[in-house]
């Protein structure tokens, strides 16, 4: 007796069946929701604010269970920060956040800011840094030349000094970029062109005391 | 008979087919319990048990293959294998009775998973106290609607399910003046303001919210307590051309408008919703605690239940085991929020949720049978 015939026609019918899932596109009336006015059309200049009573974006509120944290790429790295620098209260994408004052009262600010993934790639990061100061987009040939590279503790940053303007003043990024398994770290310092320069050192010799908690 | 009926009649009727079921059946439930560290319940139920197959993907593509039977294959093929047995070797006696209700029981309680399977649909409510809905919504589906709000007595909604928009195609639906292009789809994204970015990715969003807001993709979660958040960037597209492109997430609270030909409309992404024939207003949540801890007593919910159609209009009291019936709908007390203000309530359209309750009967009274003709056969002969 064979039962291979009536085996594969089985097997092909509950193929074929599984191929179904619910696509269908359905319209209906539905009572007025008695919600919040929708938000109006987008005004030129798209100021960053949130029209009034809209609820933060992004933010869970309450014991939701349906509430999801926003996953900033782990806690896992710790670092010293000259006695100098401030920290600052971090912010809500924020692993750390220093204020670097000059002697003459500028201040420039450092982020330490941690993204799932590679986030659009070096090229994508170092463009949106460069456009921040009024610098033109740099090519994909260019990113070896602007790249310095640091080893610190176990760890391989890519390092950009750029130099432009913000707001009229001149303004320095230098930024490093740590990629993790899974994550991209970012460490960006801020400010005015002659004090970022002047803290150069200080933020090279910082990236080196960057490193996993001990166990 | 026909020789290619018999073969089937054979492949059905077979016991080896039950053994090999067996056996494909406890492989399936070992690997699926290793599979919950990764996937959480919810995901190994989609994937091994509310599948007909198993699928994986060719590595280094995204093409899915079978590479196992799911549990519907094997559950089906069990039901029928028993049924056919059944039929096949069917023989009215006393002496069987008990055996034959327990494998009756055993058939319906078969047939209740793959209704549930089926048709079981779950949604919440959430009602602010003093607050009325119509609607539940899913926790695991979205949808992206489309809401013509012209009209000031009702809204006119057309919902596209969120697997359309991982087509990434073109959408054009006869009640839609413009064509959709969906540009990017996410299955799960944080959306933060943009100015809390320092690194955020070009907005694509050229109108609405989309330009002020970044959007980060995010690994799909498969944990019991998360869900995911898509967003999607939509262009309407009319026929004098493009009407820009809007950002819409599920983590966006107020629906963006677009005006065009007179009309308006209402994007949004958002939870699958369900209208139902009737309304359900919050009275009153309460959270009691045994006195002097923080401990929980006891969750409920007062709520008015006021059909459409004028018949009902009750007060019911729904906590913990004693939840409301209502057309053909169970409410559950499920969670709360917000300091005790806002109740979540568990919606549940099970067609078959009395079948387990049916098979156990059955089952226990088969067993009870079966074993007591044995005993009154046993205490016979010994008496005697």
């Amino acid at each position: 007796m064979s039962l291979r015939l009536p085996a594969s026609v089985l097997l092909l019918a509950a193929f074929l069946f599984s191929g179904c899932k619910d696509r269908q596109i359905t319209t209906y009336q539905a009572p007025k929701d008695p919600a919040p006015a929708a938000l109006p059309p987008a005004t030129a200049g798209n100021s960053a604010a949130l029209p009034e009573g809209h609820p933060p974006v992004g933010q869970a509120s309450g014991t939701d269970m349906a509430a999801t944290a926003v996953p900033t790429g782990s806690d896992s790295l710790t670092w010293t920060a000259p006695t100098h620098w401030t920290a600052k209260p971090l912010g809500q994408m924020r692993k750390g956040s220093f204020a670097v004052k000059g002697a003459d009262g500028t201040e420039a600010d450092l982020s330490i800011t941690a993204f799932p993934g590679n986030t659009g790639g070096m090229l994508a990061n170092l463009n949106r840094w460069r456009g921040q100061i009024s610098l033109p987009p740099l090519a994909e040939t260019q990113l070896d030349s602007v790249l310095e590279h640091l080893d610190g503790d176990g760890f391989h940053f890519d390092l950009a000094d750029f130099a432009g303007t913000a707001n009229g003043a001149p303004t320095r990024i230098l930024g490093a970029v740590l990629s993790r398994p899974g994550e991209t770290w970012f460490f960006k310092l801020m400010g005015p062109d002659a004090l970022v320069a002047a803290q150069k050192d200080a933020f090279r010799a910082f990236l080196r005391t960057v490193k996993e908690p001990a166990p | 008979m026909i020789p290619l009926v018999r073969q089937f009649r054979d492949f059905f009727v077979s016991l080896k087919l039950t053994v090999v079921l067996l056996a494909l059946s406890i492989i399936l439930i070992f690997w699926a319990t290793l599979s919950q560290v990764q996937l959480g319940i919810w995901g190994v139920q989609q994937k091994f048990f509310h599948a007909f197959f198993v699928l994986g993907t060719i590595p280094g593509t995204s093409i899915p293959v079978p590479v196992f039977p799911g549990g519907y294959f094997i559950g089906g093929l069990l039901l029928i294998n028993l049924v056919a047995a059944h039929v096949y070797r069917f023989k009215l006696e006393w002496r069987k009775a008990g055996i034959q209700l327990t494998h009756t029981g055993l058939i319906v309680l078969l047939l209740g998973e793959l209704i549930s399977g089926l048709l079981q649909v779950e949604s919440q409510m959430r009602l602010e106290e003093g607050g009325t809905s119509h609607y539940s919504e899913s926790y695991r589906l979205n949808e992206l609607v489309l809401i013509d709000t012209t009209d000031p007595k009702f809204d006119e909604v057309v919902a596209i399910p969120e697997a359309v928009l991982g087509d990434r195609g073109v959408i054009q639906h006869p009640k839609l003046p413009f064509q959709l292009k969906i540009r990017d789809y996410y299955p799960n994204a944080a959306v933060q303001m943009r100015d809390q970015v320092p690194n955020a990715a070009p907005a694509l969003a050229t109108t609405g919210l989309g330009p002020r807001v970044a959007v980060i993709p995010l690994p799909l979660t498969y944990r019991e307590d998360e869900r995911n958040s898509p967003a999607a960037h939509i262009e309407l597209v009319a026929p004098e051309g493009s009407l820009g492109i809007w950002l819409v997430s599920s983590l966006v609270g107020m629906p963006q408008k677009i005006d065009y030909q007179g009309r308006s409309w209402v994007i949004a992404l958002r939870g699958k919703r369900y209208y139902h024939p009737f309304a359900i207003t919050l009275h009153d949540f309460s959270h009691d605690v045994y006195p002097g801890t923080e401990i929980p007593k006891n969750f409920s919910s007062r709520i008015q239940l006021k059909t459409d159609d004028g018949h009902d209009d009750r007060e019911v009291l729904i906590y913990m085991n004693n939840p409301l019936r209502h057309a053909g709908l169970t409410f559950y007390q499920a969670s709360f929020e917000r300091g005790d203000k806002v109740s979540i309530l568990q919606v549940v359209r099970n067609p078959g949720w009395l079948l387990p309750y049916f098979a156990c009967v059955m089952m226990g009274l088969g067993l009870v049978i079966q074993f007591g003709i044995h005993l009154v056969g046993f205490v016979r002969k010994r008496t005697a």
